[in-house]
C-alpha cells in the first residue's frame, strides 16, 4: 500500500468511525474491561469472576478481554474502595456479595457503602443447608432447638465471622426461639466442616455444593434448608419456614457493580452483557454445578433489592450485639 | 478395588502418553511458576483452569495437581540464592540454605532442596495410597484444642531459635505475635491495631513480612557492609554445585523428619506447609549435635524444611479427595476444579471415580521422579545467577521482591508495607535481634490465638479442655519437655559451681 | 558513662521496644479481654504488650548491670548512609508507583543505585537500568502476564 492510498483508507476509516459513533451513540469498550474481585486465585468471588469470563468468551458477547483483578483485603474493603477510586471509569467493574453491605455497617476504616456505587446487576443468591452429623441424635432442626434450650450455651455451632450468613441466621433462629447456643468462628470453609465431621460441633450452615458429596456418603445430615423454596437437588429438606420457623432468610446475592458515576449508556452496556451472559450456556452450568439459585435483576432492581438487604441486615446485626459504626 | 490392584490401574491410566505429557507440562509450569515470584501456583491453576475444560478429567487434574507439587519445588531456590522465599513454604529454608550460598555452597543446597523434596514427597506420595481414609478420621479427631498444643510446641521450638540473647529473641518473637493480630478480629469484627486504614483490616500478609525482613533486609546489610563489589562465591566445578556425600549423610534424619513431620500436618486442613516446615526445622534443631550451628548454613536446616513442605502435599490431597475438604488456598481451586469436571471428590470418590483417583495418585508418582530428573540438571544453571555484579543483581532483588510483595493483592499499600518490613529487619540486624523468631511468630501467631479461643468457647471457659485430650495433652508435655531443654546445660553448670 | 549508655544500642532498643510494648497494651485495654465466650479480643495483645514492656526492662537493666564491659566499636556512619540511601530510594520508588507504573518507577531505582550508591558511571546505570526494566518486562509482563502497578503513561 503507498502513502496515498494509506491516507485514503484512513480517512475512510475515520468517516466511518463518526458515522457509527453519531449513529448509535452507545457505549463500546476500546480496551480490556477489568473485573475486580476481593477475593484471591480460587476464592469464591474469583471462580465466579472466572466462570463468568469463561462464558462471556465462550458465547462471543465481548469485544474486549474480561481480565480478573484479585483486590483481596477488608472483607470486600480493598475492593470497594478501589472501584470507588476508579469513578468515572467505564472498563472497571466488580463483583459485590453480601459482606459489601455489612462490612461498612460494622468497620470504621471500611468507608465505601455500596450505595456509592453503580449496581449493575443481580446475578445469583446462594442458598445454604442447616446440617448435623450423621451419627447426631437431632433428626430435625426443632431437635437440635429444644437440645439448646434444654442445655443454655452447651451446644456449638462452627462457622465463619460474625457478619456472615451463618452467623446471621443464628441470630435469627435464636431471636425466634429463645434458645441460645455458641457460634465458634472458624477462618475456612474446610476448618468449619471438619469441625463438624469430628464432632467438636453439632450445627454447621453450610454451602449446598460443600455438602452434596457428604450427605450423599451418609456423613451428614441436612435438617433444613436457608432458601425461600425448596431446591430441586434438596427435594426433601424442609425450608425453615416449613421446618417450623419462620424466619426471614438473610440473602447471600452475588451481583456486578460499577463505580461511581456510571454513564447511562455504559450502565446500559453491561447490562445489556450480563443478562446476555446469564442466558450463556456456560454461566447457567456454572449455576447448575455450584448449586446456586440464579436470580438475575436489572439495575434498578437490583439497587432496590441491596438497599432492602441493608435495611435487613442492619436489623439482624443489631440484634445480634454487633457494634454498629453507621 | 484393594490399593495393590488399584495402584496398578492407575499407574495404567497415567502412563498413557497424553497423561503422562500433561503430567511433565505441569510439573514444569509449576517448577517455573514456583522459582519466580508474582505467580503462585493457585493463581496459574485459576488461570488455566478454563482452558482445561476440554480435557478429560485425569488429564486435566494430573496437570493442575503437578503445578501444586512442581510449585513447592521451586520455592526454594530463591531462598537459596536471594534469600527470598518464592513461596510461604519456603520461608524457612532461607535460614540455612542463603548461608550455605554464602559459603559457597548454593549448589549443594540447591541439590539437597531437590533430593530432600523427592524422598519426602514420594514417602508423602506412598502414606497417601497406603492409609488416606484411615488418616482421614485421625484428622477429625484433630481440633482446637490439639492446633494450640501444636501450635504451643512450635513456639516452644521457636524458643530455641533465640541465639545468643533469649531476651532479644523472645523480643523478636512477641513482635511477630503482635503482627499477627493487626487486622480484624474473626471472632467479634473487632478491628485491631490498623491505624483508621482500610487495607489493613484483612492483616498482613506473611509473604510480605518474610520478603521485608529476609530479602529487603539482606540488600540493606550487604549494600552498608561493603563499598567494593562483593558477590556471593560461585560454585566451582561439578564438586561443588552437588551436595558431598559428608552433607547428604548429615540429612539423614532430616529427610525423614521432614517426610513424617510434613505428611502428619500436611493431613490437618487447620495447619499449612509453612507451619509444617517451620515445626520439622525446629525438631531438626531440637536433636542436632550441634544446635548452636543453626542458622550458619547447616544441610539438615535446608533438607527438613524442604521435605516437610513436599511431604505435605501428600498429606494435604487426603482430605481435599476423601473428603472433599481443601486445607488452603492452591487445593481449594483444585476442589472447584474437580467439581465443574463432574468429579466429585468425596467419600465416594475412591470407589466411582477410581480412573481419576488412581490415576491422580499413580501420576504423582511419576511426577515426582519428573521433578527431580527436571530440577537437579538446573542446579548449575540457576547458580551461575551469582555470578551477575551485585550492582546489578541487587536492583534485581529489590524489583523481584516487589513484583512478590504487589501480587499478594494487587496494592501499592503492601509494597510500602515491605519497605517498612525491610527497615524493622535492618534495623533488628544492627541491634542484633535474631530476625527468625519474628518471622516463625508470626507464622503461629494467628492460629495459636484462634485456637485457643476456640477451645474455650467450646469448654465454655473450661481451661481443662487442653489437657484432657489425649493428643493435645501429649503435645503440651511436649513443649514443656523442649523448652526446659536448654535450661538444661544451665542446670549443669550451677551444679558445678555450686559443687 | 551515662552518655555513654544512653547511645548503647541494647538501650535505644530497648527504650523503643518498651515504648511499643506500652502502645500495644494501651491501645488492647480498650478492648473485651475477657468477654462472656471467653477471652475476647484484647486478651491476646495485652499479654503481647506487658511481656514486652517486661522484657525491654529486662533487656536495659541487664545492659547496666554488665556495665563497663561495653566495647564501642566506632561505628560505621558511611555504610548506615548507603543504606539509608537505599531505602529512602526503595521507599520513594514504591510510593510513586501508582504515578510512574511499575517499569519506570524500577528503572528509576536502579538507575539512582547504580549511579549514586554503587557509583558507576552514567552509562553503565542507564544501560543497567534500561535492560532489567526490560527483562523484567519480558519475564513478567510479556510471558508470565502478572499484572503490575500502570502509571500515567500506560504501562
Amino acid at each position: 500500500m503507498n502513502k496515498r492510498n494509506m491516507l485514503k483508507a484512513s480517512l475512510a476509516l475515520s468517516a466511518l468511525m463518526v458515522f457509527t459513533h453519531g449513529a448509535h451513540a452507545e457505549f463500546k469498550p476500546t480496551r480490556p474491561i477489568e473485573l475486580v474481585v476481593h477475593s484471591g486465585p480460587g476464592g469464591g468471588n474469583d471462580v465466579m469472576g472466572r466462570a463468568l469470563i469463561a462464558a462471556i468468551d465462550d458465547a462471543k458477547l465481548s469485544p474486549v478481554r474480561i481480565q480478573i483483578s484479585n483486590k483481596v483485603g477488608g472483607g470486600g474493603a480493598t475492593a470497594a474502595s478501589y472501584l470507588a477510586e476508579k469513578k468515572g471509569d467505564p472498563h472497571v467493574i466488580g463483583i459485590f456479595t453480601s459482606v459489601w453491605i455489612t462490612n461498612p455497617l460494622v468497620q470504621q476504616e471500611a468507608n465505601v457503602s455500596i450505595r456509592e456505587l453503580t449496581p449493575i446487576s443481580l446475578m445469583l443468591l446462594e442458598p445454604a443447608l442447616i446440617a448435623v452429623r450423621a451419627e447426631s441424635p437431632f433428626k430435625t432442626l426443632g431437635d437440635f432447638i429444644e437440645a439448646a434450650k434444654a442445655n443454655p450455651g452447651k451446644m456449638k455451632q462452627s462457622g465463619g465471622s460474625p457478619l456472615a450468613r451463618d452467623a446471621l441466621v443464628r441470630t435469627v433462629l435464636q431471636a425466634k426461639t429463645g434458645a441460645r447456643w455458641a457460634f465458634i468462628s472458624f477462618p475456612s470453609g474446610g476448618e468449619r466442616i471438619s469441625a463438624l465431621l469430628g464432632g467438636h460441633v453439632d450445627a454447621m450452615v453450610i454451602e449446598p455444593a460443600e455438602a452434596g458429596e457428604l450427605i450423599r456418603s451418609g456423613k451428614i445430615r441436612a435438617v433444613a434448608q436457608v432458601a425461600d423454596a425448596r431446591l430441586p437437588d434438596f427435594k426433601d429438606i424442609p425450608t425453615l419456614k416449613e421446618a417450623g420457623f419462620d424466619v426471614p432468610n438473610p440473602p447471600q446475592p452475588r451481583g456486578l457493580i460499577g463505580p461511581p458515576g456510571m454513564a447511562p449508556d455504559v450502565l446500559k452496556y453491561y447490562e445489556e452483557l450480563m443478562q446476555k451472559a446469564a442466558q450463556s450456556p456456560g454461566w447457567q452450568k456454572f449455576v447448575r454445578d455450584g448449586l446456586f439459585e440464579a436470580k438475575v435483576l436489572g439495575p434498578k432492581q437490583t439497587t432496590e433489592f441491596l438497599t432492602q438487604t441493608e435495611v435487613q441486615m442492619r436489623g439482624i446485626l443489631q440484634e445480634s450485639g454487633v457494634k454498629l459504626v453507621r | 478395588m484393594d490399593i495393590f490392584s488399584g495402584l496398578m490401574h492407575g499407574f495404567s491410566v497415567a502412563l498413557m502418553p497424553t497423561n503422562l505429557l500433561w503430567c511433565l507440562v505441569g510439573c514444569f509450569l509449576g517448577t517455573v511458576v514456583g522459582i519466580l515470584p508474582g505467580l503462585g501456583p493457585a493463581a496459574t491453576i485459576a488461570m488455566l483452569l478454563p482452558m482445561t475444560y476440554n480435557m478429560s478429567p485425569t488429564g486435566g487434574i494430573i496437570m493442575l495437581t503437578g503445578i501444586y507439587y512442581g510449585a513447592k519445588y521451586g520455592g526454594s531456590t530463591t531462598s537459596i540464592l536471594l534469600n527470598m522465599p518464592g513461596e510461604s513454604s519456603s520461608v524457612v529454608t532461607c535460614l540455612d540454605g542463603y548461608q550455605m550460598a554464602r559459603k559457597g555452597r548454593a549448589g549443594a543446597a540447591l541439590g539437597i532442596a531437590a533430593i530432600a523434596s523427592f524422598i519426602a514427597g514420594t514417602f508423602g506420595i506412598v502414606a497417601l495410597s497406603l492409609v488416606a481414609p484411615t488418616v482421614a478420621d485421625y484428622a477429625l479427631s484433630f481440633s482446637s484444642p490439639e492446633y494450640f498444643a501444636l501450635m504451643a510446641l512450635g513456639l516452644a521450638l521457636v524458643v530455641l531459635l533465640a541465639g545468643d540473647s533469649l531476651v532479644k529473641g523472645l523480643i523478636a518473637l512477641l513482635i511477630g505475635l503482635w503482627l499477627t493480630s493487626i487486622g480484624t478480629d474473626l471472632f467479634t469484627s473487632q478491628s485491631r491495631f490498623t491505624f483508621g486504614q482500610s487495607s489493613l483490616l484483612s492483616g498482613l500478609d506473611f509473604m510480605i513480612v518474610a520478603i521485608g525482613v529476609f530479602a529487603i533486609t539482606e540488600v540493606l546489610n550487604s549494600i552498608a557492609d561493603s563499598e567494593e563489589t562483593q558477590i556471593l562465591p560461585v560454585p566451582k566445578g561439578l564438586r561443588n554445585l552437588l551436595p558431598s556425600w559428608e552433607e547428604l549423610k548429615a540429612c539423614r534424619f532430616a529427610f525423614a523428619n521432614g517426610s513424617i513431620v510434613g505428611f502428619v500436618i500436611g493431613v490437618l486442613p487447620g495447619a499449612g506447609a509453612s507451619i509444617a516446615s517451620f515445626i520439622s526445622y525446629g525438631i531438626e534443631r531440637a536433636v542436632s549435635k550441634h544446635p548452636e550451628k543453626f542458622g550458619t548454613g547447616v544441610p539438615e536446616g535446608v533438607a527438613a524444611p524442604e521435605g516437610a513442605n513436599n511431604a505435605d502435599s501428600g498429606g494435604a490431597l487426603i482430605p481435599l479427595l476423601t473428603l472433599g475438604i481443601p486445607g488452603g488456598g492452591t487445593t481449594a481451586i483444585l476442589l472447584s476444579a474437580l467439581v465443574l469436571w463432574g468429579v466429585k471428590p468425596g467419600p465416594l470418590m475412591m470407589t466411582e471415580s477410581p480412573d481419576v483417583f488412581w490415576g491422580l495418585v499413580a501420576s504423582l508418582y511419576i511426577g515426582n521422579v519428573m521433578l527431580l530428573i527436571l530440577n537437579l540438571p538446573m542446579v548449575p544453571i540457576f547458580a551461575q545467577i551469582l555470578r551477575i555484579p551485585v550492582y546489578v543483581l541487587h536492583p534485581l532483588i529489590l524489583g523481584v521482591s516487589v513484583i512478590g510483595a504487589y501480587s499478594v493483592s494487587g496494592r501499592v499499600f503492601d509494597v510500602m508495607l515491605l519497605a517498612g518490613f525491610g527497615l524493622l529487619g535492618y534495623a533488628m540486624s544492627r541491634l542484633k535481634f535474631p530476625v527468625a523468631p519474628l518471622v516463625l511468630g508470626f507464622v503461629l501467631g494467628d492460629a495459636m490465638e484462634r485456637a485457643l479461643r476456640q477451645s474455650l468457647m467450646m469448654s465454655q471457659g473450661d481451661l481443662s479442655i487442653l489437657f484432657s485430650r489425649p493428643i493435645s495433652a501429649v503435645m503440651i508435655a511436649c513443649a514443656i519437655v523442649v523448652l526446659f531443654l536448654p535450661l538444661l546445660p544451665r542446670f549443669r553448670a550451677l551444679k558445678q559451681a555450686a559443687g | 558513662m551515662e552518655k555513654r549508655f544512653l547511645k548503647d544500642g541494647d538501650v535505644i532498643a530497648g527504650a523503643a521496644v518498651a515504648a511499643l510494648g506500652v502502645y500495644i497494651t494501651l491501645a488492647a485495654s480498650k478492648w473485651d479481654i475477657m468477654g462472656p465466650e471467653g477471652p475476647g479480643p484484647g486478651f491476646f495483645p495485652i499479654g503481647y504488650g506487658v511481656a514486652l514492656v517486661a522484657l525491654s526492662l529486662v533487656l536495659i537493666v541487664s545492659r547496666f548491670r554488665s556495665g563497663e564491659a561495653v566495647e564501642q566499636k566506632s561505628f560505621d556512619w558511611a555504610g548506615f548512609g548507603r543504606a539509608m540511601t537505599t531505602w529512602s530510594a526503595f521507599t520513594v520508588c514504591a510510593a510513586l508507583m501508582n504515578t510512574l507504573g511499575f517499569y519506570l518507577s524500577f528503572a528509576l531505582l536502579t538507575f539512582f543505585l547504580v549511579r549514586f550508591v554503587f557509583d558507576r558511571t552514567l552509562a553503565s546505570a542507564a544501560i543497567t537500568s534500561l535492560c532489567s526494566a526490560l527483562g523484567f518486562y519480558l519475564v513478567f509482563g510479556f510471558a508470565l502476564d502478572v499484572s503490575l502497578p500502570i502509571g500515567f503513561m500506560g504501562f
